[in-house]
């Protein structure tokens, strides 16, 4: 593993961490969402400092170089997100669809209402 | 002065007539109103063949999003006090009168129903978690006692209630709690006694209090710092 790629990985750390707890001091983040990118900061921190854990696992794992494990990591980790992500994204689109639904149905029930009400006083 | 009660109920069908009949026959001074939760189950009906008070949200947003528009319609329709009633009855209204007389003599501007005001807490795996987050509260706010953080009893005045209705990301949570404590908010307990849940199952899991606890403390060791801090003038 190269020294640039140690360096680029604490880089990425630490932006990650700056941003997210930005992001936090404007309320303009969910707990559970800061925790993952705390995490993940921690995992890119953890594998810049100590390369060696990415030695042993990659030649217990059989991989050609280290830097190729790293990389794994960091796709399984995003991959796991863009998972959640998508399935948040699915249940919003229900959501906004059944919002719709009831919105047009209960403007369309007070109408309903309003105009029985005039056509009983006529 | 005004008090609404506000009785947030997900799937709580077999409870909600119980709790509000008992509101109703027995606490005719209070003003209430249920916010049914997007609920699946037949909650939405029996509010509504007995004409209760209701706020019906069409999609499920949960508590603290079920809160939020409480906190709204109580601020719309001009209220000084939210009482926040769980729907499912573990809560007795008998002991409003002994909140709203605590909130009026210490002028605070939350009082938690609490279990573990006068009683001490008994050793079970949910109240460690809960004395966790006690000393976690203690620790981070320098000295204050919360002895039942989780208490879902809980009265919040003019204040509290815009900044519930209002403000992003206050849920209903033992982070918030401290998050407030820090800006200057004041919090009193009362000792109020529980009921077990009558019928249906609590939400709390193995799996969900592990990660809940993890949130938590993440959210009150570490997140709660970085947090801009709206200070309430003493």
């Amino acid at each position: 593993m190269s020294l640039t790629l140690r360096i680029l990985l604490a880089l990425a750390s630490i932006i990650t961490v700056v941003w997210i707890l930005r992001k936090i001091r404007k309320f303009k983040v969910k707990m559970e969402d800061a925790i993952f990118w705390t995490f993940f900061a921690i995992v890119l921190l953890l594998m810049a400092i100590f390369p060696e854990i990415s030695f042993s696992l990659s030649s217990v794992l059989g991989f050609i170089s280290p830097s190729n494990l790293v990389f794994l990591v960091i796709i399984f980790l995003l991959l796991e997100k863009i998972f959640t992500i998508s399935i948040i994204v699915s249940q919003l689109e229900d959501k906004v669809s059944v919002l719709s639904a009831e919105l047009a149905l209960r403007s369309h029930s007070a109408n309903k209402q309003i105009k029985e009400k005039a056509a009983d006083e006529k | 002065m005004k008090l609404l009660i506000l009785i947030p109920a997900y799937n709580e069908a077999e409870n909600i007539e119980r709790v509000v009949n008992n509101l109703i026959n027995n606490y005719p001074q209070y003003d209430y109103v249920i916010i049914n939760d997007g609920s699946t189950d037949a909650t939405r009906k029996i509010c509504a063949r007995n004409n209760y008070n209701l706020l019906d949200l069409p999609v499920n947003v949960g508590l603290s999003g079920a809160i939020k528009s409480g906190m709204r319609y109580a601020n719309f329709y001009g209220y000084d006090y939210v009482l926040q009633l769980d729907g499912d009855g573990q809560h007795d209204p008998y002991f409003i009168q002994s909140m709203m007389n605590k909130m009026k003599q210490t002028n605070c501007d939350i009082v938690i129903g609490s279990r573990f005001k006068t009683v001490k807490k008994p050793f079970t795996s949910r109240m460690i978690g809960s004395q966790i987050l006690t000393a976690a509260i203690w620790l981070t706010t320098g000295g204050k006692y919360i002895g039942d953080v989780t208490s879902g009893m809980r009265l919040f005045n003019k204040k509290m209630i815009k900044r519930f209705g209002y403000d992003m990301h206050y849920s209903p949570e033992p982070d918030t709690l401290a998050y407030l404590l820090n800006c200057g908010v004041r919090i009193e307990e009362v000792q109020v006694e529980m009921r077990d849940r009558i019928a249906g199952i609590s939400y709390l899991n193995f799996k969900n209090s592990i990660w809940y606890m993890l949130k938590m403390l993440f959210s009150i060791f570490i997140f709660q710092w970085v947090r801009i801090r709206i200070k309430e003038e003493k």
